[in-house]
């Protein structure tokens, strides 16, 4: 899967669901010809047969669209491929239509139980999500399994032991800050940040892996619906700033992709949010860059000298 | 005590003794002889290499700019500081900061392509800009490709000044996309010192522009001023 696919319906159908940006901040390939980093590195490596996976789920309407060119070359090199769209206007007869065509791609619904077994771990998620607000635990230990949740590891034993592995502690929150955008493409950027004294008590897409679930094909479109990625900006920065004012949020950090439309919501979100915004640009995977250091730390001092 | 600001391409220290500032400049690599005899817990650094350098304490260059800039000029809305290799605009006002070091437009770097290309020393841009009599349209493209619309526009039949003060008005015109409308505006970074890049700036960008004497080292001033916020 190349985005969120409800991976619900994955599971239910005997399917092995991976998200193929999992790879990706750990990759240290130079694709060779790339707009976003992230579409380009899985696109070439699944051409040249580096992930294995016997058929491709590619979210082309309503998140990434350089994935609808992208996934046209993974389909091209003889890989089962099968395009998902979100409906923009949040139609849930439309999406219902979507899943049904995607479970028929899969070979149709055979294991119904897995709807609500994800739906009691999506439970843990939340909790996850909550103690890190509550500083109860780190801002990376949280990420990684909030993230994780867009594939749920493939293996639901597997995110159960990874979420109850996480160790608590005492993380004190004197810098409050969201993540906000597509997922940073840099491997530490939650440490990083919280050693230059940000918190991150919100990140934005990964909570949306944890936020929507349902019981079966029906209600899965109907919660699936409000995925804020997905909608126009307006549902979005609507939903964002309930969630920010809820997390008391002292900062938003947008991170952008080059070459990723996203970046021209970064105007219209400044406009939007009522609290100080840093803006940064990845491009390729990797440690947190200095350049970028610098910025999260001016941020940082910037925000202590808030009235 | 000193202000230190190690940068991409200049080292700076400044004191404030009995009310008066002195400063040196330097090249980065040389920064070790600003600080002769000078003990670690007399220095506040700032600068890409802040944390490289003996200090007390260290503060990033765009908070240094704020502190700095205030004991210029207390009213300041929005600093530009064009340095070396970035350029970094703060919004005083609203507290808010953008930098551009991914393309050389609009940085210090796209001057000094300019000057290699015409084999001249930086300082000499400024001078050559005022004797031009016309100004080359030149796009604000890639400091990289700069040289080939160099060549274009000296092929066209301008003169070397004039497509001297043709780039200027380019690297203006970059650095006023990243500039908030503010009422004023001060310049500071080694780039400053162009007068015909300033020239430039003032007819493209609304809004009062203000240069302190010695814009190169404010940050290094700012550094001083962020420890240790009682010198006057």
């Amino acid at each position: 899967m190349t985005a969120l696919v409800p991976p619900e319906l994955v599971f239910a159908c005997g399917a092995e669901p991976f998200d193929v940006n999992n790879v990706i901040p750990e990759s240290k390939r130079y694709p060779k010809s790339k707009l976003c980093a992230w579409t380009a590195i899985w696109s070439e490596m699944l051409v040249n047969k580096e992930i294995e996976i016997d058929s491709l789920i590619v979210v082309a309407g309503g998140d990434c669209h350089n994935a609808l060119v992208d996934g046209q070359k993974v389909q091209r090199s003889g890989i089962p491929t099968h395009f998902f769209f979100y409906p923009f206007d949040g139609n849930p007869e439309y999406l219902e239509s979507q899943l049904e065509s995607l479970s028929g791609f899969l070979g149709g619904v055979r294991y119904p139980g897995k709807f609500r077994e994800i739906s009691k771990l999506k439970k843990l998620g939340k909790k996850i999500d909550e103690k890190r607000c509550n500083g109860r635990i780190s801002p990376a230990d949280a990420f990684r399994i909030l993230i994780s949740f867009s594939d749920l590891c493939g293996d639901l034993n597997k995110l159960e032991t990874a979420i109850s592995s996480v160790r608590e502690q005492k993380i004190e929150l004197n810098n409050r800050i969201a993540l906000i955008g597509v997922p940073p493409i840099y491997s530490d950027i939650h440490e990083v940040a919280q050693e230059l004294g940000l918190q991150v008590v919100f990140d934005e897409l990964p909570f949306e892996f944890i936020r929507h679930s349902g019981n079966d094909i029906h209600s899965t479109a109907r919660d699936y619906c409000g995925y804020t990625f997905a909608r126009p900006l307006d549902f979005r920065f609507g939903f964002l700033k309930k969630e920010l004012e809820k997390r008391k949020v002292d900062g938003v950090i947008h991170y952008t992709q080059f070459a990723c439309h996203h970046m021209l919501e970064d105007e219209i979100l400044r406009d939007e949010l009522d609290c100080p915004v840093l803006t940064i640009q990845g491009d390729m995977p990797g440690k947190t860059p200095e350049q970028v250091k610098l910025r999260l730390e001016a941020f940082g001092e910037m925000i202590g000298r808030q009235p | 005590m000193i202000g230190l600001d190690v940068g991409s391409t200049t080292a700076k220290a400044v004191r404030i003794v009995n009310g008066e500032i002195t400063y040196e400049i330097t090249g980065t690599h040389n920064w070790k002889d600003l600080i002769k005899g000078v003990d670690k817990e007399e220095i506040i650094s700032t600068g890409y290499f802040r944390k490289s350098v003996p200090h007390k304490a260290n503060v990033t260059e765009i908070t240094a700019a704020i502190y700095g800039v205030r004991h210029c000029y207390p009213d300041a809305d929005v600093i530009v500081d064009i340095g070396g290799q970035d350029t970094k605009v703060i919004d005083v006002t609203k507290n808010n900061f953008t930098i551009n070091d991914k393309c050389s437009a609009g940085t210090g770097a796209f001057l000094e392509f300019v000057a290699n290309y015409f084999k001249l020393e930086l300082e000499e841009l400024g001078t050559l800009h005022l004797k031009a009599k016309a100004i080359p349209e030149i796009n604000n493209t890639c400091g990289v490709f700069a040289v080939s619309e160099m060549i274009s526009q000296l092929v066209a039949g301008y003169s070397k000044e004039e497509v001297i003060a043709g780039m200027h008005y380019a690297f203006a015109r970059r650095i006023s996309f990243m500039v908030p409308e503010a009422e004023t505006l001060v310049l500071i970074g080694g780039t400053v010192k162009n007068k015909g890049m300033v020239s430039a700036l003032r007819e493209i960008i609304r809004g009062k522009i203000m240069i302190p004497d010695e814009p190169q080292v404010i940050n290094a001033l700012g550094a001083l001023k962020y420890y240790n916020q009682d010198i006057e």
